[in-house]
């Protein structure tokens, strides 16, 4: 707020009707908060709501069903090219993200950051969905023989990891919780998702979509299904110590 | 000069209506529309890009690609599509219309692949130029400033279907190719041409062979570098052939050549009384380098051209060198700049040796911001000046909005 109690003053400076500017300006910060948001379903790892700590925890199972797959990115139209492009690999776009809308408070105090890996290989980010816990150090190796040119303009990361030839591997470090869409400069259609989440509560599908998130401690919770940006609706569950809770998800 | 590339003439309004419908699509579809509009089951792919160029008046027509445009006061509005018939053949096509005029088929193709693992390509139709290596990536995102590099743009004083009678009428009309006349051939004033247009499509035949160390191109087509053309105006083909070698990641060193009749057969039997030969043609040499790591890109690139035209006894040579570069100072925003020279031979006139067009040389600098991944806003500043004409100098300060998906 203090760089807006700055403005004023220039503004009036420059003559300009800063009161009018300020409305504006409020009205795009308020758009852009809200749209991207609504076009990636939301943040993961919502701040605590106050779920009481249990000592005994259990875990939640299930499948998710994504009923159709999300359209691959295709390529531009590639009309200034002087020949058709080499074969590329599609992202798998069935693995979905679970997790807890809401997690204990006692919980975002046992996150330990790690490192994972998000590999560019046939013009193709691999994994194309990436789950990590806030502060987990992201590789981006380059597998392909040409250059690419990881970037992204997520609110909750905004990096570019610039040019750079096969076999060398740039890094970041995600620390705000959101969803991430990463890019590449160079090739249009590759596109993939870091989700990055304030607690450890979350569990990525595996190829016939089930999961599982262990070590829970016992209470009530909401758990959200995600996929390629659309996101189901909360569904309640109970997880008592020691035992399994069974909860099927589906995302369109 | 519209009539040289309308091929599917269609009303600006349908234009439009088309372009929003693709784009409403894709919202509705909730796709972020950043990404091309797909449809018949994935063999139809569209895409599109706006882009909105505010700038000053250009009294030295120094941007200006033909008598009604300049390049930093445009709206121009492109609608591109790939048609896979089957992994043999692809139709791929691009409408454009420029300052909400009717749109031009820009480019309209057939791919042919006789060999799916063989990355062996024939294009045929209106394809995209096998000279150079600018002319491929003029979409203003491509673009890292505004402008265009002067051997790609500026418009000389030379023309196709009219021709001086005399190097003192040619030296007449330095610094005026944004409307030359001459007294043979078509009387009416007309833009000249630059060396090579970035602004229209030549029409023919194309083949292309790469690996991932060599790009081949060859193609045949109806038009000159110059002169690009749907329909033949001197029964002459032109022969273009580039080379493009990828020796190590981020490095491309291409080289490109083109030989072809330039004066149309009207102007040549005003001049000399009988149709002649091939000889009054555009002969082009070309050089380009281009370099990327990390954060910056350097582009250098140079082109050299000379013409024969009846009734002048001397060949008229140009070169045009550019060096350019980019820096992304941080996510979403870079530095570019660009410094171009356009030089000219001399002829003999009645006043002594003297370069048969005014030598021209620009210095653009700006940067630009993404404020999304298909959003990106320019600023550039350009300096101009020549050796000739009524406007010597020029500073332009220039915005451009560039919206692609």
């Amino acid at each position: 707020m203090a760089n807006f109690r700055r403005l004023p003053t220039r503004w009036a400076l420059a003559g300009i009707e800063w009161r009018n500017l300020w409305l504006v300006s409020v009205m795009v910060v308020a758009w852009i908060a809200v749209v991207p948001q609504s076009l990636t379903g939301g943040s993961p790892g919502a701040p605590p709501g106050g779920q009481p700590a249990a000592g005994r925890s259990g875990a939640v199972r299930g499948r998710v069903d994504i009923g159709q797959l999300a359209r691959v990115v295709e390529r531009r139209p590639g009309i200034s090219d002087l020949g058709a492009r080499r074969a590329r690999d599609e992202p798998d776009r069935a693995r979905s993200v679970v997790y807890l809308e809401t997690a204990p408070r006692a919980a975002f105090d046992l996150v330990e950051p790690g490192r994972a890996s998000m590999d560019q290989r046939n013009e193709t980010f691999l994994p194309h969905v990436l789950a990590v816990t806030a502060g987990t150090v992201v590789d981006f190796p380059n597998s392909d023989r040409f250059y690419h040119n990881v970037f992204s303009l997520s609110k909750a990361a905004r990096f570019d990891l610039g040019r750079y030839a096969t076999g060398k591997s740039k890094s970041v470090r995600f620390d705000q919780p959101g969803i991430v869409r990463v890019f590449c400069e160079i090739h249009s259609h590759m596109n993939a998702f870091v989700l990055v989440f304030a607690h450890p509560f979350f569990s990525i599908t595996d190829g016939e979509g089930r999961y599982r998130i262990n070590n829970v401690p016992a209470g009530n919770y909401n758990v959200i299904a995600w996929n390629e940006g659309m996101a189901a609706d909360p569904k309640p569950v109970t997880i008592a110590a020691g035992a399994v809770a069974e909860l099927d998800l589906a995302v369109r | 000069m519209p009539s040289r590339g309308t091929i599917l003439p269609m009303k600006p309004a349908c234009a439009a209506c088309l372009f929003v419908l693709c784009a409403g699509a894709s919202l509705n579809a909730q796709i972020p529309p950043a990404e091309p509009i797909v449809l018949a089951g994935g063999r139809l792919t569209v895409g599109g890009n706006v882009s909105a160029t505010f700038g000053p008046e250009d009294p030295g027509f120094f941007n200006y690609t033909d008598y009604e445009d300049s390049v930093l006061r445009m709206l121009r509005l492109d609608l591109n599509a790939s048609f896979r018939a089957n992994d043999h053949l692809s139709l791929l096509g691009e409408l454009r219309s420029q300052n909400v005029r009717a749109p031009q088929a820009y480019a309209l193709y057939l791919r042919v692949r006789p060999w799916t693992t063989r990355r062996f390509d024939i294009q045929v139709g209106r394809i995209p130029p096998t000279f150079g290596s600018f002319a491929r990536r003029s979409y203003e995102a491509d673009n890292p400033l505004i402008g265009y590099p002067l051997g790609y743009q500026y418009l000389t004083s030379l023309r196709a279907d009219a021709v001086p009678s005399s190097a003192d009428e040619l030296v007449n009309m330095r610094g005026r190719g944004w409307l030359a006349a001459y007294s043979v051939g078509n009387p009416v004033p007309d833009a000249g041409v630059p060396l090579a247009t970035a602004f229209r499509w030549d029409t023919g035949v194309q083949a292309h062979l790469e690996n991932e160390v060599v790009d081949l191109t060859a193609s045949i087509t109806t038009g000159t570098l110059s002169n690009p053309r749907l329909t033949d105006d001197n029964s002459g083909r032109q022969v273009t052939g580039r080379v493009a070698l990828r020796p190590v990641a981020g490095l491309i060193v291409g080289a490109s050549a083109a030989h072809g009749p330039f004066v149309s057969t009207d102007a040549v039997l005003d001049a000399v009384g009988s149709e002649g030969d091939d000889s009054f043609a555009q002969t082009a040499w070309g050089g380009d380098i281009e370099y990327s790591r990390g954060y910056y890109l350097l582009r250098v690139e140079s082109i050299y051209s000379q013409w024969r035209m009846p009734l002048l006894e001397e060949r008229l040579h140009s070169l045009a060198t550019l060096v350019e570069g980019r820096y992304k100072i941080f996510p979403g925003f870079y530095v570019a700049a660009r410094l171009d020279h356009l030089d000219f031979s001399e002829v003999a006139s009645s006043s002594g040796p003297v370069e048969w067009e005014a030598p021209v040389t620009r210095f653009e600098v700006g940067g630009g911001y993404s404020v999304q991944r298909n959003l990106l806003l320019k600023l550039t500043t350009q300096f101009d000046r020549r050796d000739g004409g009524r406007t010597r100098h020029a500073r332009m300060l220039a915005g451009q909005v560039v919206y692609w998906f």
